[in-house]
């Protein structure tokens, strides 16, 4: 039976891998304050192990302009950052390739590094695949994302509500059994002698929940019959 | 007394109809070639067509999701009340009152009121070319039909025998 399941495992893992590509996923946007650092990451999802081969590089293309410059590149196990373009000395490498992470970190961000990154990931034998895109917006005060507050509102206020009405319950139930178990020690203590029928009397006469419940069942028979 | 429920039933379902219009769809404010508020702009193109734009970076954010979060909540509230009634319609002991629908056409009444307000008195006062357009007018009648609903909970009381 397990035998059965490896071998099912591993036809199917090498038929995937002929078929599916590489799919490289990064953020879809960035926001990031003027003077701040900002992490940008890219993973990968491949269905062979991950090779000693494995390359990650990164374009950026400014806001405005047609082609990008590369700005990273790893590959044959060292990491080669920008030192002539525009993020020399701000670019470090904080990914780990061996766990399919090639995470990149700008430093210092001023207004002109507003653009798109572009990251390609390649795994050898595994290397059709699409690029994946993230685009950095550098701001001097970060703004309020849209439905954040929204949702915060409604959030709070049907939380506030159901803790209302749950808190409204509780007390209701817990009212209900106070008097239930006062009304049970009272005639626990009168009848020793008689204990088995005075016992159902309490419980017949003093559960006022169950009284309530069959006199809304009542009220509510009477009720429909006098609208009908 | 058939009728009576059915009506109170009705205006329930009426202030539902007009709440979710309003905050559904983006006609707060018109022009010719342009509807817009309270999630997006609609901008119709030299082409006739009808373009999903979203709502240009001057308005004020905070204020603009207050008045998306309490119409939202209106509606929320008004669909919940409906229910609540529909509930207290067999369980309420009779002579009692509809307290608890009551309260939640109360609240949806005061969000409503709060999301027509803010939206009155801080959207659109610079003289922008256009004019109210079709949710601003049902936003502004669902504080009434709410408020008449609400009331009407509140006196109401369960038959008796």
């Amino acid at each position: 039976m397990l035998s059965v399941l490896a071998l099912t495992s591993v036809v199917l893992l090498s038929i995937a891998s002929q078929i599916t590509a590489i799919v490289v996923y990064t953020s879809w946007e960035r926001h990031a304050l003027v003077g701040s650092d900002v992490r940008l990451s890219c993973s990968f999802f491949s269905w062979h192990w991950t090779s000693p081969d494995v390359t990650f590089s990164w374009q950026y293309r400014p806001d405005g302009a047609k082609e990008g410059i590369s700005i990273f590149h790893y590959g044959g196990g060292a990491a080669y950052v920008d030192n002539k373009g525009p993020f020399r000395d701000r670019l470090e490498f904080v990914g780990n390739p061996s766990r399919r992470d090639g995470s990149i970190l700008i430093k210092n961000l001023d207004f002109s590094d507003n653009g798109t990154f572009t990251c390609d990931a390649k795994n050898p034998p595994d290397i059709v695949g699409h690029s994946s895109s993230v685009r950095l917006l550098v701001f001097e005060k970060v703004p309020v994302q849209a439905g954040v507050i929204t949702g915060a509102i409604i959030g709070v206020v049907l939380g506030l509500l159901i803790l209302v009405v749950a808190i409204y319950y509780l007390m209701r139930f817990l009212v209900a059994r106070r008097v239930f178990s006062l009304s049970m020690s009272k005639h626990g203590k009168k009848g020793k002698g008689k204990e088995g029928s005075q016992q159902k009397q309490a419980l017949a006469v003093a559960d006022p929940v169950k009284l309530k419940a069959a006199a809304s069942e009542k009220k509510k028979q009477e009720s429909r019959r006098e609208k009908k | 007394m058939l009728v009576l429920l059915a009506a109170i039933f009705l205006l329930h379902i009426a202030c539902i109809c007009l709440l979710l219009a309003a905050t559904i769809h983006n006609a707060w404010w018109i022009t010719d070639t342009m509807s817009t508020d309270i999630w997006s702009r609609w901008i119709l193109t030299a082409g006739g067509n009808w373009n999903y734009t979203e709502i240009p970076a001057f308005y004020p954010k905070e204020y603009l999701q207050a008045v998306q979060a309490s119409s939202v909540l209106a509606c929320i509230f008004c669909i919940l009340g409906l229910f609540v009634f529909v509930a207290q319609l067999y369980t309420l002991p009779k002579g009692k009152r509809f307290l608890f629908t009551g309260a939640f056409q109360l609240l949806a009444w005061l969000c409503i009121m709060i999301a027509a307000s803010i939206y009155t008195d801080i959207f659109h006062k610079d003289k922008e070319p256009g004019w109210y357009g079709a949710s601003f007018i049902l936003a502004w009648i669902s504080v009434c039909l709410t408020f008449i609903s609400c009331i009407t909970y509140f006196v109401l009381r369960k038959k008796t025998a």
